[in-house]
């Protein structure tokens, strides 16, 4: 097979969102001397952009745009290490600390928005649930984040977020990071009245929104 | 009135029994250490180190056995306490919502404290409503009183049964120490708890919760009021077919429920539940779909097998107008809600997802309301009603528009709509084809331009404000105007 067929192989196997394919594909670029990093970059990554295209306009769903991220990450597992050992590492998009704030344990969109995150090309550190504004924070300052990104799906809990942005400001060092939030309870509005740097509906749109925000 | 059923009897008790397979096989991961501790007591499995706890059959068929069969919510005034499912379907507002339409602007801002007094004034006057869940939070909460600032507008406003949520204890305790000043002591607000708590520790799928759960229980064995309602969401949280969310939210609803019995005996509980299915296409949250009606509907079933009464969050709303899609969602999933027998309908006043309380929709759905009631009365069935008698007086090629028997019922037999069109187009035009929403908005300020004469006196309002000092006022003002 030629190296084209190679990548033709590998785009179409993340576009039929087919894990098992996409492992085998990879397995069978690299034994035939295929470099990792050109997997990722003529192979998988103009599958992935398919299927974002594809998610856009409806042609697939939610679901189906999770299990090609899925078989993405899968892949990445085992090239990350080879390309980091050869070098050729490039430069991540942007650093992002990630969590749902105090109080509030819900984590299913939080944890769609890290998966879309990592298979977009940005490192996350995923605090989890229930995260107070200390490890938001602490956090940030360890990693010298660029982003933080808070999560509230109740309504109760949403001030998480404010309190996260003042101690920020009380801090000195909110211009250190750009601030996103999201979730069932939040809107643009809030964002705007707590001076987030923006606000998205989905975790889709969270992605595409930090990308120009780091840019 | 027979109730619709979806399930047979042969169907309920195979997924009463796929719910409790669910619950020893799966188990349940419980955050609460104290609560973990009641259920390790109880003769569940505990894993200490993740959490998980699984619940073996026979201690969860034990311990939900001792739910009563009947809730009660109790308001300032005993005329307005409800039970269910006798006093049943009761109308709850939908509650929590960050956001309020503005009536002069129709723009969407964040809700204040006097936007609840308001509200509450609304309710208390509106007779399709019976227990007012504290539809908003409140923007202007003084520091360390963001509960506070929330029930005593409401409470002050509205006899009826006022019910919410804290976010912590702290605000919990606050919260009982206003009921207990308004009752006149701790004894008397023991007797008749003039406060109605209402969590959600169940975190789907199959997860308790730290805050809510310890709150639940410091409640419960108090013997104060409280439910819970269980929140799965096919697609996200459960499996993507109706049966099998309704088999994660029963488990839910068993593992709760049992919990709160071996917290204390016979606590009463409500099966709740705002059970959705994602829209798949983006995992929108979607609990105006009509799918929240049908599962509502089969939990009705799944209740009265229990013997506990049933309902929850079922005609809410995606719309973000009072438009067609909001009267579909509402009305449908409604309907189809109390013709299954469900006796709890969290249903009034947001749009947008529980995102922004407006208040046309609230008087919408309180004419919502009174239908769905009329719908549950069913066709009365008796001798009398059958009117035979009646018939033949009238006889073939009569009227019945000037007897005495149209005239004794005239007012009962139907609902008599304020906001419904009846008119012909002329007239309709001639006032300047009003829509549904303008209707309801007038309604709404013609009711809140009147005092309220339910707003308590000055010694009880100075003994609350000695106490909690700093508090917000806590008073309405009449909706403003477009333009004012």
């Amino acid at each position: 097979m030629t190296d084209a067929e190679i990548f033709a192989k590998l785009k179409q196997a993340v576009i039929d969102q087919d894990e098992d394919a996409v492992l085998a594909t990879v397995d069978e670029a690299l034994a035939d001397g295929v470099d990792a990093k050109a997997i990722i970059d003529q192979g998988l990554l103009p599958g992935l952009n398919v299927i974002g295209e594809q998610f856009e306009c409806e042609d697939i769903f939610l679901p189906e745009l999770m299990q090609a991220a899925l078989a993405f990450q899968s892949a990445m597992t085992v090239l990350e290490p080879m390309i980091k050992e050869s070098g050729a590492e490039g430069p991540k998009r942007g650093k992002v600390v990630l969590g749902t704030v105090k109080g509030d344990l819900h984590s299913i969109g939080k944890n769609i928005l890290k998966l879309l995150y990592e298979t977009s090309g940005f490192e996350v550190w995923d605090l989890g649930i229930d995260v107070d504004l200390f490890q938001f924070v602490d956090k940030a300052k360890e990693v010298d984040a660029d982003i933080i990104a808070m999560s509230a799906l109740l309504t109760t809990t949403l001030v998480g977020q404010k309190d996260v942005i003042e101690a920020l400001r009380d801090q000195g060092t909110r211009d250190r990071y750009k601030v996103l939030i999201g979730g069932g309870a939040t809107t643009q509005e809030w964002a705007d009245s707590i001076g987030a740097d923006g606000w998205a509906a989905s975790a889709y749109e969270a992605v595409t929104l930090s990308a120009t925000l780091v840019a | 009135m027979r109730s619709v059923e979806l399930l047979t009897d042969a169907q309920v008790a195979r997924t009463h029994e796929a719910s409790l397979e669910v619950l020893e096989r799966a188990g349940i991961l419980v955050h609460n250490e104290a609560a973990r501790e009641v259920f390790r007591r109880h003769g569940c499995r505990v894993d200490g180190e993740s959490g998980l706890v699984r619940l073996p059959a026979d201690v969860v068929e034990n311990a939900r056995a001792k739910a009563p069969a009947s809730f009660t919510f109790c308001g300032r005034d005993p005329r307005f306490d409800r039970t269910i499912p006798d006093d049943g379907p009761i109308v709850v507002t939908g509650s929590s919502a960050p956001n309020l339409v503005d009536p002069a602007t129709g723009v969407e801002r964040r809700a204040t404290s006097a936007d609840i007094a308001a509200i509450a004034h609304l309710i208390n006057e509106l007779p399709g409503f019976d227990v007012f869940s504290i539809s908003t939070l409140a923007d202007d909460a003084p520091l360390g009183q963001l509960s506070l600032s929330r029930f005593y507008p409401a409470l002050k406003n509205c006899l009826k049964p006022v019910r919410s949520n804290t976010p912590s204890m702290d605000d919990l305790h606050q919260v009982v120490e206003l009921g207990e000043l308004i009752a006149g002591g701790p004894e008397a607000y023991r007797e008749r708890p003039l406060i109605n708590h209402h969590y959600c520790p169940m975190v789907s799928p199959l997860t308790m919760d730290v805050d809510s759960t310890e709150a639940v229980m410091w409640l419960t064995e108090r013997g104060l009021p409280v439910y819970t309602t269980v929140v799965p969401n096919a697609g996200l949280t459960a499996p993507m077919t109706l049966l099998g969310c309704l088999v994660v939210g029963n488990a839910e609803f068993l593992a709760i429920t049992a919990f709160q019995q071996m917290v204390r005996e016979g606590t009463p509980v409500i099966y709740a539940s705002l059970p959705t299915v994602a829209d798949m296409r983006t995992g929108a949250y979607a609990p105006g779909a009509i799918e929240t009606g049908t599962l509502i509907a089969a939990q009705a079933q799944l209740a009265r097998f229990y013997g506990v009464p049933s309902g929850g969050y079922v005609g809410l709303t995606n719309a973000h107008a009072n438009d067609a899609q909001s009267g579909f969602e509402t009305g449908m999933n409604t309907v189809l809600a109390v013709s299954a027998g469900a006796t709890l309908l969290n249903m009034g006043g947001l749009l947008s997802s529980l995102m922004a309380f407006d208040f046309a929709k609230c008087v919408i759905d309180n004419e919502i309301a009174l239908m769905d009631k009329r719908v549950w009365r069913g066709l009365e069935f008796s001798e009398e009603s059958l009117a035979v008698d009646e018939i033949v007086a009238a006889g073939p090629g009569g009227s019945y528009m000037s007897r005495k028997h149209t005239s004794a019922r005239m007012k009962t037999t139907a609902v008599l709509p304020r906001l419904a069109a009846r008119d012909m187009r002329g007239q309709w035009e001639q006032s300047g084809r009003p829509d549904i929403h303008a209707r309801a908005l007038a309604e709404a300020r013609r009711i809140l331009s009147q005092p309220n004469p339910v707003v308590w006196d000055d010694g009880l309002d100075g003994r609350i404000r000695d106490r909690f000092p700093g508090l917000v006022a806590g008073d309405a003002a009449p909706l403003g105007v477009a333009g004012a």
